[in-house]
C-alpha cells in the first residue's frame, strides 16, 4: 500500500482507487469544452475596461471586417433574457448584474459584447478590435473607498438570519481578568479552478444541451430555463467531469443564458472558452473581510466573554455575505457572546462561495486571537483550547452530535512534535532560518440536502447507479460506487456510476461539503429498496424485519457479513421468483429536519441544505487540528512552510485514499491562503490587477515539501444514514491562523493581515 | 533568437518563448515568407487557412489551419484530441503540456505551423492497447490527481522530467514539476508518482 492509500481504521471504507482514475490519466475524461459539437461557432467575450459608468457607443467596423466573423452581440442587439434572483436569496444566479441588458457598467470586466465567428482565432481577433467609448464614473473599490455604503447583514440576506449572542458580553468583558482586542483582515481571493469558465450550448429543435463545468446541474438547468423563458424540461446540463470547482460553479453565471440565446438565434452550437483573466470578473470570488475580536478570560484560560464583528464586501445590488459568526460564536465554551456581521457595498462583481466560505476568513480571526490570548496567559495554545472545549454550543446549549477536537489536537501534536518546541518566540533557528511552530483548530458544519437516486440491478450482479451528483475532484464516482457495492453486496467492479447530467435523478449542489452525506444516504436508501423487492419475491410471507433485510443480502461477496449469515440470497433464484431480469428502483431521500418543500425544491434546482448550527436540537460539525512549521530567513525574510500536519475527524470516512487527498489539498490551500493568494485591486479604478496565473500566486509543487494527514476514527449516528460529515472544506480552515501563529513564534511579530509576504516581516 | 523559423528542432517552451517573444522565431513560416513576397498577396491575410501536416502520436494528420492556430487548439478543435487542456492559454499553468520530440512544451504558446514535421506526443499517445504507460500507472497508484484537469499536462511533464534527469530527488522533482499547476494541490502524490515511475522509464 502506498502512502496515498492509508489503512482503514474503524468506521472507514476501503481505500479503493478512483473509479475515474484511468479515464483521467489517459485523457479520456471529457470536460465541458472537450465535448464534440457539430460545426460550432466560437464565441469570445469583450469585457469592460471600466468599473462604473456607461457605454456611449461601440466601434464595430474594424471588428466586423475580420474574416469569419458571424455576429457581434452587444446590449443593443442581445437576446432578451429574464432576470434571476440571487442564489442565496432563493434564485439561481451568482449575481443579479445581468450584462448586455443596458449600456450600464457595474463592475470591472463585465461582459459588454460577445463576438461570434467561424473560428476561435477570428473571434479573438475581432474581439480585440472592438472599440468602446465610455462615460466613466469614479468607482468605489473596497472598504476605505469613498462612496461605499455599510449595513448589517441581518435583514438583507435571507441566509443570514441572526447575529448570534448570549449572556451579557459587555459586562463580562469589562470584568474579565485578561482581555484581548485585535483586528484582522483577509484579502480578495479567486477560486481559479484549472478548467476555464467555458460553456457550449447546442439546440436540437426546442431542446437545449449545455456542456459546462457546474457544481449544480439542476440549478443551472432551471436557472437557464428561467432566463430563456422556456420549460426546464427542455434544458439538459451535461458535465461528467468538472475541472475543479471550489465554489465557483455552484451558482449560475450570466454567460450561459447569453451563449444559449446566441446559439438559438444562430441555429448553431456556440462554444465559449473565456480567458483566465475573464474568469476573475465573469464569475464570483471570495471577498475581502475585516474582523474585530474581543476575548475576555480568567487567569486559568477559561473564556468569559467573546465578541466577533465581521465586515464583508459585496456588490452594489447583491447582499452576499458568508457570515462566519455562526461558527465562531459556537466553537468554544463561553457564557457571554456577542457578534455582528455587516456588508459594505462597492462597485464590484458579486462575490460568492469559495471553499469553506465562512470559516476561512472568520476562523483566521478567532484562531489568531486564541493564540494571542494564549501568549497573554503564558499558556500552551493547545491547552487553551482544551480548557475551553465543550460538548454543547454556547448560544442555545445544543449538544454537538460528536466532537473530536481535542483528540485531533493530541494526535496532530504528537505527530508534529509539538512537545519539542521551545516556547519563547525567536528561540528556535537553523542557520539563517528562524523556525516557528504554530497551531489552530479547524471545523466545518455537517450539511445535508435532499437527494434522489435510481439504481438498476441485473441478475448477473451488474449495477447501474444514476444520480445527478458532481465529480469535481472529490471522488464522487468512487464513493457512490463503493456505497452501492457495500449495500447491495455486489463486487465494486460490477458497479457503474452515472453522474453530472441533469437528466439523472436530482442531487444537491456540490457545495457546503454535503455531497457525500446526501448522495450516499440516497444511494443507501434506494439499494435497500432493491433488496426489499428481491426479498419479497423470494420470501413473500416473511416480514421485512431488520434481521431479515440484513440476512437476505444479494449476490454477496464472500467477505461481507451477510454472506456469512445463515440465509444467503441466491441472486438468480430471487430474480426467477420475481420473474424479471432487472430490478430498478428510484427513490428520494431527505435529511431529518428538511423543510416541507424539500423534494419540490430539489427538482426545481433550489438548495435546501440543513445541518451545522441550524439543526433543531443538536449541532453537527467536523473538527480537526492543524500544526505548521514555518521558516523565516533572518536576512531576506523569505517565508517557507516545510511541514503541515493535520488530524481530522469527520464521521465515517468513505474512502481513506480520496479523503486523504482532499484533506491534503485542503491543507495546501490553507497555507496558500496565508502566504500566497490575494487578488490586488486598483483603488482608483476598482479593477483587478493580477488576473492571471503568473501574478495571482497559487502553490506550485516546490512550495509544498511535507504534508501529513491523520484520519481519526469517529462514529456519529445522529447526522445522516451514511454517517459522513463531509471533509472537502475542513482542512483549509484555520491553516492561515496556524501559519501566522507559527510566524509569531519564529519572529515575535504578530501578523493580522493576509497574505503574509516577505515585505511584511520586520525581523 | 536569430535562427531561421523552423530551425529549432523541438519547438518552444515557456522560457525560450519569453526570451524570444520579440524575435522572429514564432512567426509562422508561411505568413513570414508571404510577407517577404509581395506577389503572393493572398497569403498576407493570416486568417486564410494554411495547409499543414502534423505528426501526432505517430500518425500524420493533414490539416487546413488559420495560421494563428496553436498546437493546443489544433489538437483540441481540429483533431478532436481533447486530452491536452486549456487552463490559461498563456503558458502559465502547464495543463496543455505535450512532448515535441523529447521536450516538454506548452502547446498553447506554440503555433501549429511551427512544428510541422516534428513528433508530437499527447496524453492519448501514451497507453498501448490496454497497458498504461508507467507514469500513468504511477499517477493512478499514488492518487496523484483529484479533478484531473491538469493531469494530462502533469503526466507529459513528468515523463520529460524523468528523461531530463531531473527526478533524482524529491526536491528536484518538486522543482522541475513546478511549471504545472495543480489547483487541487495533489503535489505530494505527484512527487510520489514520479518517483515510482522514474526507474521503469529510465530502464526502457
Amino acid at each position: 500500500m502506498t502512502a496515498a492509500a492509508p489503512e482503514p481504521k474503524a468506521n472507514m471504507g476501503q481505500p479503493a482507487p478512483r473509479y475515474d482514475a484511468v479515464a483521467k490519466v489517459t485523457g479520456r475524461a471529457t470536460y465541458g469544452s472537450d465535448m464534440p459539437l457539430d460545426n460550432p461557432a466560437y464565441a469570445f467575450l469583450v469585457t469592460s475596461a471600466i468599473s462604473k459608468g456607461r457605454i456611449n457607443s461601440f466601434g464595430l467596423d474594424d471588428a466586423k471586417r475580420v474574416r469569419g466573423v458571424i455576429d457581434i452581440v452587444t446590449h443593443e442587439n442581445a437576446p432578451k433574457l429574464k432576470e434571476s434572483k440571487l442564489f442565496s436569496n432563493g434564485g439561481y444566479a451568482g449575481t443579479t448584474i445581468q450584462p448586455l441588458k443596458s449600456a450600464d457598467v457595474a463592475h470591472d470586466g463585465q461582459i459588454i459584447a460577445v463576438v461570434v465567428a467561424e473560428s476561435y482565432e477570428a473571434a479573438r481577433e475581432a474581439a480585440n478590435r472592438v472599440k468602446v467609448s465610455y462615460t466613466t464614473v469614479t468607482p468605489s473599490a473596497s472598504f476605505d473607498s469613498p462612496g461605499t455604503t455599510k449595513a448589517a447583514a441581518k435583514g438583507q440576506n435571507s441566509q443570514f438570519k441572526e447575529d448570534p449572542k448570549v449572556g451579557d458580553f459587555a459586562k463580562a468583558f469589562d470584568e474579565a481578568e485578561v482581555k484581548l482586542t485585535a483586528s484582522y483582515e483577509t484579502p480578495t481571493q479567486h477560486h481559479n479552478p484549472m478548467e476555464l469558465f467555458s460553456t457550449s450550448c447546442a439546440w436540437m429543435g426546442d431542446d437545449l444541451v449545455i456542456y459546462e463545468p457546474s457544481q449544480y446541474v439542476y440549478g443551472l438547468k432551471n436557472g437557464v430555463a428561467e432566463q430563456l423563458g422556456i420549460d426546464a424540461d427542455k434544458v439538459r446540463v451535461v458535465n461528467p467531469y468538472v475541472g475543479g470547482g471550489f465554489g465557483s460553479r455552484g451558482s449560475m453565471t450570466p454567460r450561459t443564458a447569453i451563449i444559449a440565446g446566441i446559439a438559438r438565434r444562430l441555429n448553431r452550437p456556440v462554444k465559449l472558452v473565456p480567458t483566465r483573466d475573464q474568469g476573475f470578473t465573469i464569475a464570483t470570488y471570495r471577498a475581502e473581510t475585516r474582523h474585530e475580536i474581543k476575548l475576555g478570560a480568567r487567569r486559568d484560560g477559561k473564556l468569559v466573554a467573546l465578541r466577533h464583528e465581521g465586515v464583508e464586501v459585496s456588490s452594489r445590488p447583491d447582499p452576499y455575505c458568508v457570515g462566519g459568526t455562526k461558527t465562531t460564536t459556537r466553537l468554544y465554551a463561553c457564557r457571554n457572546v456577542d457578534s455582528l456581521v455587516s456588508i459594505v457595498r462597492a462597485d464590484r462583481n458579486t462575490p460568492g462561495f469559495m471553499r469553506s466560505p465562512p470559516e476561512v476568513p472568520y476562523l483566521f480571526a478567532l484562531e489568531s486571537a486564541m493564540d494571542e490570548l494564549a501568549v497573554k496567559l503564558s499558556m500552551d495554545p493547545v491547552e487553551l483550547r482544551r480548557v475551553n472545549d465543550t460538548t454543547s454550543e454556547p448560544i442555545a446549549g445544543k449538544p454537538y452530535t460528536s466532537r473530536s477536537l481535542m483528540p485531533c489536537f493530541d494526535e496532530a501534536a504528537k505527530a508534529f512534535g509539538w512537545a519539542q518546541r521551545s516556547v519563547t518566540p525567536k528561540s528556535m533557528s537553523d542557520g539563517d532560518w528562524l523556525i516557528g511552530y504554530g497551531c489552530a483548530a479547524t471545523c466545518y458544519p455537517t450539511q445535508m440536502g435532499p437527494s434522489a437516486a435510481r439504481i438498476r440491478l441485473q441478475r448477473d450482479g451488474r449495477t447501474r447507479v444514476e444520480i445527478a451528483g458532481h465529480e469535481i475532484g472529490t471522488g464522487a464516482y468512487t464513493i457512490i460506487a463503493q456505497t452501492a457495492s457495500e449495500r447491495l453486496g455486489v463486487p465494486l467492479e460490477k458497479v457503474s456510476v452515472f453522474i453530472g447530467d441533469s437528466d439523472l435523478p436530482p442531487a444537491p449542489v456540490a457545495g457546503g461539503s454535503n455531497s457525500t452525506a446526501s448522495t450516499c444516504s440516497a444511494v443507501m436508501m434506494v439499494c435497500d429498496r432493491v433488496r426489499q423487492r428481491l426479498f419479497k419475491a423470494l420470501m413473500p410471507n416473511e416480514s421485512l424485519t431488520d434481521k431479515a433485510k440484513e440476512t437476505v443480502g444479494i449476490g454477496q461477496t464472500p467477505t461481507t457479513q451477510a454472506a456469512k449469515s445463515d440465509r444467503p440470497l441466491d441472486l438468480e433464484k430471487a430474480f426467477d421468483a420475481l420473474g424479471a431480469g432487472v430490478v430498478e428502483e428510484y427513490g428520494e431521500w431527505k435529511p431529518e429536519g428538511a423543510p416541507l418543500d424539500s423534494f419540490k425544491a430539489m427538482h426545481s434546482g433550489h438548495v435546501r441544505l440543513v445541518g451545522g448550527a441550524a439543526m433543531k436540537d443538536k449541532i453537527a460539525y467536523a473538527f480537526g487540528a492543524e500544526f505548521v512549521e514555518v521558516r523565516v530567513n533572518r536576512f531576506t525574510h523569505e517565508i517557507r512552510c516545510p511541514r503541515l500536519v493535520g488530524a481530522f475527524a469527520a464521521g465515517r470516512i468513505m474512502n481513506p485514499r480520496t479523503a486523504r487527498s482532499q484533506l491534503m489539498g485542503g491543507l495546501i490551500w490553507g497555507m496558500s491562503s496565508a502566504l500566497l493568494e490575494a487578488t490586488e485591486i486598483d483603488e482608483r479604478t476598482a479593477r483587478y490587477v493580477n488576473d492571471n496565473f503568473a501574478d495571482y500566486l497559487v502553490p506550485v509543487n516546490a512550495d509544498v515539501p511535507g504534508v501529513e494527514v491523520i484520519l481519526l476514527s469517529e462514529q456519529d449516528d445522529h447526522i445522516n444514514p451514511a454517517g459522513a460529515k463531509g471533509l472537502g472544506e475542513l482542512a483549509n480552515v484555520g491553516t492561515n491562523a496556524a501559519v501566522c501563529n507559527a510566524i509569531y513564534h519564529a519572529t515575535g511579530q504578530r501578523i493580522r493581515k493576509l497574505p503574509v509576504r516577505l515585505e511584511n516581516i520586520e525581523v | 533568437m536569430s535562427e531561421k523559423p523552423g530551425s529549432r528542432p523541438s519547438g518552444f517552451d515557456r522560457r525560450t518563448f519569453m526570451a524570444g517573444a520579440a524575435g522572429s522565431a514564432l512567426v509562422p513560416m508561411t505568413a513570414r515568407a508571404a510577407a517577404q513576397d509581395p506577389s503572393s498577396s493572398s497569403r498576407q491575410d493570416p486568417s486564410l487557412p494554411v495547409d499543414v501536416t502534423l505528426r501526432v502520436n505517430g500518425q500524420d494528420k493533414r490539416l487546413s489551419l488559420d495560421a494563428r492556430t496553436t498546437v493546443l487548439d489544433a489538437l483540441r478543435e481540429h483533431l478532436k484530441l481533447t486530452g491536452s487542456k486549456k487552463g490559461c492559454d498563456h503558458g502559465q499553468c502547464g495543463a496543455c503540456t505535450v512532448l515535441i520530440g523529447d521536450r516538454r512544451v506548452v502547446s498553447c504558446l506554440t503555433l501549429a505551423l511551427a512544428v510541422e514535421g516534428l513528433e508530437i506526443t499527447t496524453i492519448e499517445g501514451l497507453a498501448t492497447d490496454d497497458h498504461l504507460h508507467p507514469m500513468q500507472q504511477a499517477f493512478v497508484d499514488n492518487d496523484a490527481f483529484q479533478c484531473g484537469y491538469c493531469t494530462p499536462g502533469q503526466i507529459m511533464s513528468a515523463i520529460a522530467c524523468v528523461k531530463e534527469g531531473h527526478a533524482g530527488s524529491d526536491a528536484d522533482i518538486r522543482e522541475y514539476m513546478s511549471g504545472n499547476i495543480c489547483r487541487c494541490a495533489a503535489y505530494p502524490n505527484i512527487v510520489a508518482a514520479v518517483k515510482q515511475a522514474a526507474p521503469e522509464i529510465m530502464k526502457g
